[in-house]
């Protein structure tokens, strides 16, 4: 990478409509770039096939979180009612799955939401205080009227003329340079 | 009257009833002839298997009503199929359920209460029993037979009723009906709840008529949504392979039917844990004979066949469904999901083995039964009448399904959301 680039986020170009967007979007995939953004108004139905985006990787740490919570409440259980200070509740034994379990499926919730909720901040690296994109006059328009997709400097692919090019050659109508 | 021809799958509804009249004639030829030796267990493989059926319609109705309040955007292909089966409820009623509450002979043998002369382990006969006399506001038998009625006349009103608005709209595209239906889903469900509520209370809770739990309808509502949906899944798989919904039914509406499973799958296992919990936290005998009887052999005092099929449940019918269901993929790849709404279907037939055939049976040879009692086994040779009857009405079902979806439009061409639901999209 030359000087040039480094200061370069990306380049951003603005499509009129969700069809010009989506097939865009297509393109764009096929040509086999990993770091880049579409931008809409609203909610696209497919956009994520059309963007070749993978499932989200957040379930992952909701299992996770859900197992440290079974295994945190039978331990918790075990150690407060049967070796820290066992104590006969009912004629019930010391420690069974059965009595403690409201406490025990508790704790599996408790965890699971934790993972789901901190697993979401993590892998959408959030918080994200500022963004290169934020400084673009333009880019308020992507809540309002217009669609946009942004690609990245830091993809390999990456080079300012060709960028430029090929987001016109798919139907692009303004491009910017967005700077680092 | 339908606008297109009807689909070739829909002929053959003569062959389904053909094969259910066959089957039921021979499960009652067996009832009966049970009855005359004053064996009970035939009659109940009547009940069981007409129970089945019915709880799986009573899960269609009410998902009939809870998408129409909600006005769920994935449902209208999915419901119309609920809709031509929805009105084999109260026919089912009246040829499985009423049969027995009506003709005395099945009643004294299935519902013990029912029959005054009838001997308990404790040396009461039926008609001494205080605990008895003390329920007898409710459980008497007019009462009982005017409930049975009642829930043929409740059942069917809203069967005929979510059936006749929604195919007008076939015809003459008011999206009044609409409205219509919103308004008499929303009644449809607090009095269909209770009304299955009081189905399984007794119909199953009764059989054993000491017992008491307050969550019993609760748990036949979970089971009846985990029962419909899983054989949503199965229907739909068969329909969009050579039936009506081919080329419609995408990835997403089994997404969605997929998530219903892993909900209602945990939704039964709370509600049925629940139940065991209270049961065995509050201690009181005449609670916990109930689970005693599924456990333990009166006469032994080892674990009986009702332990193993108890295990099945916890592990066949929860874990292996709910782990299952976990992935996106089961929910989504055809096979799969189909294969998790069979072990589903297995599991809901165990439960309801599980909840009607155990029963305490009074011995007289205090030698053997110490505790005055035997408990009937799990495994005997009815299993395969109950099987019977299970495809004898599930013939019947069928057969009407096929005639209602050859008589009117086999998926709603005209309701407001009709494009939303084929275009659904996760």
């Amino acid at each position: 990478m030359n000087e040039r680039n480094e200061r370069i986020h990306g380049v951003a170009c603005t499509f009129r409509n969700v069809s010009d967007v989506f097939h865009a979007a297509e393109k764009v995939r096929d040509a086999g770039w990993k770091n880049w953004d579409v931008h809409t108004p609203f909610p696209i139905h497919g956009m994520d096939q059309a963007m070749g985006l993978p499932r989200s990787p957040v379930p992952r740490l909701t299992l996770l979180g859900g197992i440290t919570g079974f295994i945190t409440g039978c331990l918790l259980t075990w150690y407060m009612n049967s070796y820290d200070y066992p104590l006969i509740v009912g004629g019930k034994p010391y420690w069974s799955v059965i009595f403690p379990f409201p406490v025990i499926y508790e704790c599996t919730i408790l965890f699971a939401a934790f993972g789901t909720f901190f697993g979401q901040f993590i892998f959408n690296r959030l918080p994200h205080h500022h963004h290169p994109l934020f400084d673009l006059p333009q880019f308020s328009r992507v809540s309002d009227d217009t669609f946009m997709i942004v690609l990245e400097a830091r993809d390999p692919r990456f080079h300012l003329d060709d960028s430029r090019n090929f987001l016109l050659s798919l139907g692009g109508q303004e491009i910017t340079v967005i700077r680092a | 009257m339908s606008n297109s021809s009807p689909h070739a799958l829909t002929a053959h509804w003569k062959k389904f009833l053909a094969v259910g009249v066959v089957a039921l004639a021979i499960v009652w030829f067996f009832a009966c002839k049970g009855a005359g030796n004053h064996d009970y267990r035939q009659g109940l493989s009547v009940l069981v298997g007409s129970l089945f059926w019915i709880s799986i319609l009573i899960g269609m109705l009410m998902l009939t009503m809870i998408t129409r309040v909600f006005d769920a955007g994935w449902a209208p292909l999915i419901r119309r199929n609920w809709e031509h089966l929805i009105i084999a409820l109260p026919i089912l009623l009246i040829i499985g359920v009423a049969p027995l509450a009506f003709n005395s002979t099945f009643r004294h043998l299935l519902w013990e209460w029912t029959d005054a002369t009838h001997m308990l382990p404790s040396g009461h006969a039926v008609g001494a029993d205080p605990i008895l006399q003390a329920k007898s506001w409710f459980l008497n038998e007019n009462f009982f037979l005017a409930r049975i009625a009642l829930y043929v006349a409740i059942f069917g009103t809203l069967a005929v009723l979510l059936r006749r608005w929604s195919f007008a709209q076939d015809t003459d595209r008011t999206a009044g009906h609409t409205h219509r239906l919103h308004a008499v889903s929303a009644v449809g469900i607090p009095l269909g709840a209770i009304t299955l509520t009081m189905l399984a209370f007794d119909c199953l809770m009764a059989l054993s008529y000491h017992w008491f739990s307050t969550m019993y309808g609760v748990w036949f509502f979970a089971l009846s949504i985990r029962l419909a949906l899983a054989v949503t899944v199965i229907l739909t798989y068969k329909l969009s392979n050579g039936g009506w919904l081919d080329g419609l039914l995408n990835q997403a509406h089994r997404h969605v039917l997929g998530c219903l499973m892993l909900a209602f799958t945990v939704f039964w296992a709370y509600i049925s844990f629940s139940q065991y919990f209270l049961i065995y936290t509050a201690n009181i005998p005449e609670e916990t004979f109930w689970y005693n009887i599924r456990e333990i052999d009166a006469a032994t005092g080892f674990k009986s066949q009702w332990w193993g099929v108890s295990m099945y449940m916890i592990f066949g019918f929860f874990f292996l469904p709910f782990l299952s269901l976990l992935p996106y993929r089961t929910k989504i790849v055809p096979g799969r999901l189909l294969t998790v709404a069979w072990i589903i279907v297995a599991g809901a037939l165990a439960d309801l083995w599980f909840n009607a055939l155990p029963r305490q049976m009074t011995q007289t040879d205090l030698t053997n039964y110490p505790e005055g009692f035997s408990v009937a086994p799990f495994l005997t040779s009815a299993l395969f009448l109950d099987l019977l009857a299970i495809i004898g009405f599930g013939a019947v079902v069928i057969a009407i399904f096929l005639r209602s979806a050859s008589r009117n439009e086999a998926i709603p061409v005209h309701d407001p959301r009709i494009l939303e639901s084929i275009n659904y999209h996760e």
